[in-house]
């Protein structure tokens, strides 16, 4: 089965022109966005036959579907078990980015098989630009994150490296080990060097580097004033780790330890199974940098649109109300676009707020908890 | 019954005392007598407090109103005097050994010794486990104080309702206490200093949680988590033999929307004569649609339906892309059959359950064999003789609790080994007196 007239080469060069209208310039109607989603859902039913078939089963053909919120979504478990590639015969990857792995109780990682980088880079930067270097000019990107030559499976490591090739000057650096370790004695270098210098910079981290990064200046007691234009992307939450801390109080500690106010603080929502990143508009929109925490949404590239669906029986929630978060990402050309999360979210005016990693079964006696009995499986 | 407690130790003192007048008056056959007096009312579709249990279930629970009048019914079956009497006997020879010393083996005299004041934590998962804990420590002399569960006080509230109404002196042995979370709170920790014995049902974390905030002395009865599963031999594929299991499998799963500890996660099929772990499979489809319609689901948390619609999904793609995998779903996400190769046991939420062909029902042991120390019930179909037999010693051997019928699964009966001791014997501590 082809697509008449179409290949990946054509659909990827198309979208790859589309994106670089940018995130402000390229508005998407709601029929243009619909002719965009079904031209990727035809071409993904024609090269890739799982996903052809899993489609069917839930009675989606190509003739059967007509609006983009009728394309069957695939769950990120699926990313899992089958490789979701859809670039035609005889085209291998040219990259494999896989989940960290935190999820509860998944003995997989999830693995997204990247059709094109250029196709991912076209759709990274546009909204990377708007959100957290929207001035001209390059700076330095500090980035608490493996580099992508240690961590080369990391679709964020990857991201950060096109930012700091794209936006990024010479003194831009990374500073975590391939184990994640932070580089302690060049983070304080970097950090003192950029205070000195006097001119803005760009960190960008995980939530739980941050969180290090922190421990580590508060047990040495030591305080930066970054230059006033500084900015904070940080992004992922704490996936089970040790530690939580409440996002006003990491923010107040980021103020008080690196001088960044709140309102130079961009939270980044992205998953390896997308290609393109949802962002606060708080850099990109300064109206909306004043507002509290708990009022803050993400906004996706126009390329991207997000329905709220109920968790059980998967119907589209009205506006406000919270459920699980599906997207339809036209990046994601190369696997499968329509991608259903385990993230709960809600639709705002302007946006989506993510509320978070849909909790895991309630630690329920008489019965069972998934993960807890997968270690029992495992030991 | 009182709910609010002010203050904590008063009322501690209150039940100690109400402990000693009670078992003045009955002995543990009357107990048996009177709380069986209580449990009978809540199986009077007639009786107001019934009635009530009924309207305040759904509510708290979830469950659909007809799961919940399945649920109160079938609890409430196992407490009637007949049932509580049974379990008496059934733990203890001679049930006067609760009250004073008789004549044990050995020509020494033997008496059981209840906790004056017991502690009881349910989980919340199934309701009426907390009365259950409660009327298992009234009947053997036991002062109950027990933690108010949200999702399972409305049956606890129904049973001593009918207590107060049917033996005042028995219901004001017993408590309740609200706190939240599985921590332990300062406010009630004089409960578990002051308890003789604690029985919690919760995850491995809450049971650790608890048993490191006891007194080294302090008796502790731990539910911790179970699983369970199914087993069917060929025979039960053939005729008649594959509806009736089918049946069987589909009230299995639903019963509880799957979150009981005896709700069976994965159904191994004994292939051959014919017939296929496949044609099982499309029956408990088919059986599970019905029953979405007579037993409708509840209503499920956002964790369990995305967990089922990860899986579904996960699975559908699977399949899609080759594997020998089929599912069976509702189209509204509240049931779903997976027919699998068995591999890695992985529990699912919902009506979920996945069907495993194997060439031998010994094949299901070997699967089962890593999650033993959390298996709780087998049930069975297409077996018997030496056959179950030898089945139900090698899932013994691996840690199964209870072998039964695949139609008996959602409620053991009373006397049950629960979790592999004695309901009752578990509870009490033992006296010799030696002549």
């Amino acid at each position: 089965m082809t697509a008449p007239g179409d290949s990946f080469d054509a659909l990827a060069r198309d979208l790859q022109a589309l994106f670089g209208r940018g995130v402000g310039g390229c508005v998407l109607g709601d029929d243009e966005f619909n002719g965009w989603a079904l031209r990727v859902f035809r071409w993904q039913l024609a090269s890739n036959a799982a996903y052809r078939g899993y489609c069917a089963g839930r009675g989606a053909t190509p003739g059967s579907v007509a609006r983009w919120e009728d394309i069957p979504p695939v769950p990120t478990s699926a990313f899992k078990h089958v490789r979701l590639f859809s670039a035609g015969q005889g085209r291998e990857p040219e990259a494999v980015f896989r989940t960290s792995g935190t999820t509860g109780g998944a003995d997989r990682r999830g693995e997204h098989p990247v059709a094109s980088l250029a196709l991912y880079r076209a759709a990274l930067l546009p909204a990377f630009r708007a959100h957290a270097v929207p001035e001209r000019g390059r700076l330095p990107i500090l980035a608490l994150i493996p580099s992508s030559d240690d961590a080369p499976h990391s679709s964020l490591a990857y991201m950060v490296a096109t930012a700091m090739r794209e936006l990024g000057d010479e003194r831009s650096a990374w500073l975590a080990g391939a184990d994640g370790a932070l580089d302690e004695a060049r983070l304080v270098a970097a950090l003192r060097g950029a205070e000195a210098a006097g001119r803005p910079v760009l960190i960008a981290a995980t939530a739980f580097a941050l969180v290090h990064a922190l421990d580590l200046l508060a047990r040495e007691d030591t305080r930066v004033q970054l230059p006033r234009g500084s900015r904070l992307m940080e992004t992922g939450g704490f996936k089970g780790r040790s530690r939580v801390v409440e996002r006003d109080q990491l923010y107040a500690a980021v103020h008080a330890r690196l001088g960044i106010p709140e309102e130079r603080i961009v939270n980044e929502y992205g998953m390896t199974e997308l290609l393109s990143q949802f962002y606060e508009p708080v850099i990109s929109a300064p109206t909306t940098a004043a507002a509290p925490l708990a009022e803050r949404f993400h906004v996706a590239p126009p390329w991207v649109r997000t329905r709220v669906l109920d968790p059980v029986t998967l119907a589209t929630l009205a506006d406000g109300s919270p459920g699980l978060l599906c997207h339809l990402d036209l990046a994601n050309a190369g696997s499968v676009a329509c991608v259903l999360t385990e993230d709960m979210g809600v639709v705002v005016p302007g946006g989506i707020r993510v509320l978070g990693r849909v909790p895991g079964a309630e630690p329920r006696g008489c019965s069972l908890a998934a993960e807890e009995l997968l270690k029992a499986v495992r030991r | 019954m009182s709910v609010r407690i002010d203050p904590l130790p008063k009322e501690i003192a209150r039940v100690r005392v109400a402990r000693l007048d009670a078992l003045a008056r009955h002995g543990a056959r009357a107990r048996a007598e009177l709380l069986g007096r209580a449990g009978a009312r809540l199986l009077d579709p007639t009786d107001p407090l019934r009635m009530e249990a009924e309207e305040r279930l759904p509510q708290k629970s979830g469950l659909s109103p007809a799961m919940a009048r399945a649920v109160i019914e079938g609890m409430a079956r196992d407490w009637t005097a007949a049932r509580l009497l049974g379990l008496l006997e059934a733990e203890f020879p001679d049930p006067d050994v609760l009250d004073r010393f008789v004549p044990g083996p050995q020509g020494r005299l033997v008496r059981a010794i209840a906790p004056a004041l017991s502690l009881h934590i349910g989980a919340g998962t199934v309701p009426g486990v907390t009365a259950t804990s409660i009327i298992r420590a009234l009947l053997v002399g036991s002062a109950a104080v027990w933690k108010i569960v949200p999702s399972d006080y409305a049956l606890t509230r129904a049973f001593l309702g009918a207590l107060l109404k049917e033996a005042p002196e028995l219901a004001a042995m017993s408590t309740g206490v609200g706190w939240e979370g599985g921590a332990v709170p300062d406010g009630v920790g004089i409960l578990f200093d002051e308890a003789d014995l604690v029985v919690v049902y919760g995850g491995d974390e809450t049971v650790r949680s608890v048993r490191e905030r006891l007194p080294v002395t302090t008796k502790l009865v731990a539910y911790h988590h179970r699983l369970s599963a199914a087993v069917l031999g060929r025979d039960a594929l053939a005729g008649d033999a594959l509806a009736a299991a089918a049946d069987a499998g589909a009230h299995a799963v639903a019963m509880f929307d799957h979150r009981g500890c005896v709700s069976p996660h994965m159904i191994f099929v004994e292939e051959g004569n014919g017939g296929s772990a496949r044609d099982f499979a499309v029956a408990l489809a088919a059986a599970l649609e019905r029953l979405r319609h007579s037993l409708p689901v509840g209503t499920l948390s956002p964790a369990e339906g995305s967990a089922v619609q990860q899986l579904r999904g996960g699975m559908e793609m699977r399949a899609a892309a080759g594997e020998p995998i089929e599912v069976h779903a509702a189209r509204d996400g509240s049931w779903t059959v997976l027919l699998e190769p068995p591999g890695a046991i992985a529990p699912c939420l919902g009506r979920t359950v996945r069907v495993h062909p194997v060439t031998d029902v010994h094949e299901a042991v070997k699967h089962l064999t890593p999650v033993g120390p959390h298996l709780q019930t087998v049930g069975v179909a297409g077996l018997d003789g030496a056959r179950l037999e030898e089945l139900a010693n090698a899932l013994g051997e691996i840690g199964a609790i209870r072998i039964c019928p695949l139609g008996d699964v959602a409620f053991p009966p009373p006397w049950w080994h629960h979790d592999g001791q004695g309901p009752l014997r578990s509870l009490v501590r033992w006296v010799d007196l030696e002549s």
